[in-house]
């Protein structure tokens, strides 16, 4: 159950961003490439 | 017993009013800057009879600086004589529909009207809007660390207003200025400043939405030159004791068990000191004159992962006419998605497109003394130029370059430019890093987005070294005049509460 869930969320999000125009989804990409290194910088 | 207190890495704004500041606090304070002038970006420099702005060409938020002044016993309009620019802009638009933005916002929203009749009410809401953003992040984002979460907890505490424009951060500077306005000629309009952040519209973050209304509380320049502001900072430094040494490259940071203990200079000569406040980009501070062997591995990954900001290359240009400009700045710029393709499509791919656009600034307009009599000084600060130059370097195409420029603006914007040109410099990206020990020639030091700003900028009380403070573009709040200052002030109050 919890394994649907967690396809049916992922596959949700990623039906949201495709739905967005192209600036936002740019936005996103950008900030999403980004992501990994929030802690690292957290701590820089 | 330490040389000195207090050790500052470079003279610029944010090094400067930290140094001031600390002298203040009663400590023995060392400035040293590898160039032969202070200010950093905020600098100076003549050449044949005409005095060019390195690189900040205005003054905005001058309240942000005027605290600073005001806790060194004075205030800004006593230390620097100011000459207020008025209209902020005047805006060359792609089809060549001019824009005027007066000072006031009555009159702005007039012009805006006269261009697209159905915009006046979503000025009017932008104005509303920006300013109440404008008023919070004044009292706290600007002067407020940003170490913590803890500090962000106190920062809300403190400005619970700011919460209310949440929805700014997590949104593009595109996205903000499409909400207010619909007309596409109007939103060309205020589209460029999204480069004050480093970025183009479609990934600016939003909050930096506010410059262009934040521009209209009034905008400034230093008669004399940029330099006026670091001069008296340096001024107001040097009655509490405050020493800068010019040409003195400093080589590394002398760190022992993790602390900062002073520095070593180019010449090999060790100066300790209690303290070491640096002022230049936090990657090199890092990774060259501490070593990533000193850091923590969490904070190495940190460092290494940041971007440094864009580049822009400067035109200098000493002109022998009035030039047929309307004002101090003229703003030549392109639509929105244009500007996004620019940096996507142009920038990004390692070249430096050949439709010229950027700001004019007209600095003899507001100080005739900038040139000689009849002459004029313009400074051009053009689209973002990429640092590797896809197919060939700065160096080989800048005299070429130059032409092509001035042949540009004298055909479309600025007639008779081509034909009464007496001194003319192109500042490539190339030649800000060697001017500025900037690496890669980045104007802000590091990018500035959501994910590199505030607590996920390097911190300003150093959390991998003992006794190291951080001021200036590369940390909270970033770079601008207003902000390095401010990151000054933050560094100053750190050091008072922990030192």
């Amino acid at each position: 159950m919890k394994k649907k869930l967690l396809i049916a969320g992922v596959a949700l999000a990623v039906i949201i961003y495709l739905k967005q125009p192209e600036r936002k989804k740019r936005f996103l990409k950008e900030i999403l490439r980004q992501v990994p290194f929030l802690i690292p910088r957290y701590y820089a | 017993m330490a040389d000195y207190d207090v050790i500052v890495i470079g003279a610029g704004c944010g090094g400067l009013s930290a140094g001031a500041l600390l002298a203040k606090q009663g400590r023995r304070v060392l400035v040293v800057e590898q160039s032969g002038m202070i200010g950093g970006c905020c600098s100076t420099f003549e050449k044949d009879g005409f005095r060019f702005d390195l690189g900040a060409s205005l003054i905005e938020d001058a309240e942000v600086i005027n605290w600073c002044f005001e806790r060194l016993g004075t205030s800004l309009p006593k230390e620097v004589d100011l000459v207020s620019c008025d209209p902020v802009y005047d805006v060359i638009l792609k089809d060549g529909t001019r824009l005027k933005y007066p000072i006031s916002s009555e009159e702005s929203a007039k012009n805006i009207g006269a261009v697209a009749p159905g915009a006046v009410k979503g000025w009017h809401s932008y104005a509303e809007y920006m300013q109440g953003f404008l008023d919070a992040a004044l009292k706290g984002f600007f002067l407020a660390p940003a170490n913590t979460n803890a500090d962000l907890v106190r920062l809300f505490r403190k400005t619970p207003q700011l919460l209310r424009y949440g929805p700014m951060f997590a949104s593009s500077y595109q996205g903000v200025i499409e909400k207010y306005f619909k007309d596409p000629r109007i939103r060309e309009s205020i589209a460029f400043q999204s480069f004050y952040g480093g970025l183009p519209p479609n990934t600016c973050p939003g909050y930096i939405a506010m410059v262009p209304w934040s521009e209209h509380a009034g905008i400034y320049y230093s008669k004399g030159g940029m330099i006026g502001i670091p001069r008296a900072l340096e001024r107001c430094g040097g009655k509490y004791g405050m020493t800068v040494r010019l040409k003195t490259r400093v080589n590394s940071v002398i760190v022992r068990n993790r602390r900062a203990l002073g520095v070593v200079l180019a010449d090999g000569t060790e100066i300790t000191s209690d303290l070491v406040v640096s002022d230049i980009n936090a990657k090199l501070l890092y990774l060259e004159m501490i070593g990533e062997e000193q850091l923590p591995w969490l904070a190495r990954v940190g460092i290494k992962s940041y971007e440094y900001s864009m580049a822009t290359p400067m035109l200098y240009l000493g002109v022998n006419y009035t030039p047929p400009l309307e004002g101090h700045h003229t703003l030549i710029t392109r639509p929105m998605e244009e500007l996004n393709d620019y940096w996507w499509n142009v920038y990004k791919k390692g070249r430096f497109g050949n439709e010229h656009f950027g700001i004019v600034s007209w600095t003899s307009h507001s100080d005739p003394g900038l040139a000689p009599e009849g002459h004029h000084v313009l400074v051009l600060t053009l689209q973002p130029g990429p640092y590797r130059l896809r197919g060939t370097g700065w160096d080989d195409c800048k005299s070429a370059l130059t032409e092509e420029i001035i042949r540009y603006m004298s055909d479309r914007y600025i007639p008779g430019l081509a034909d009464h040109i007496k001194v003319a410099e192109l500042s490539t990206p190339l030649d800000f890093e060697r001017r500025l020990l900037s690496p890669e020639g980045a104007i802000y030091a590091l990018r500035q987005d959501l994910t590199s700003g505030v607590a996920f900028r390097p911190a300003a009380k150093s959390k991998s070294i003992k006794g190291l403070y951080l001021v200036g573009a590369s940390t909270h709040p970033g770079g601008g005049v207003p902000t390095t200052i401010a990151s000054g002030m933050i560094a100053a109050d750190l050091i008072q509460q922990y030192e």
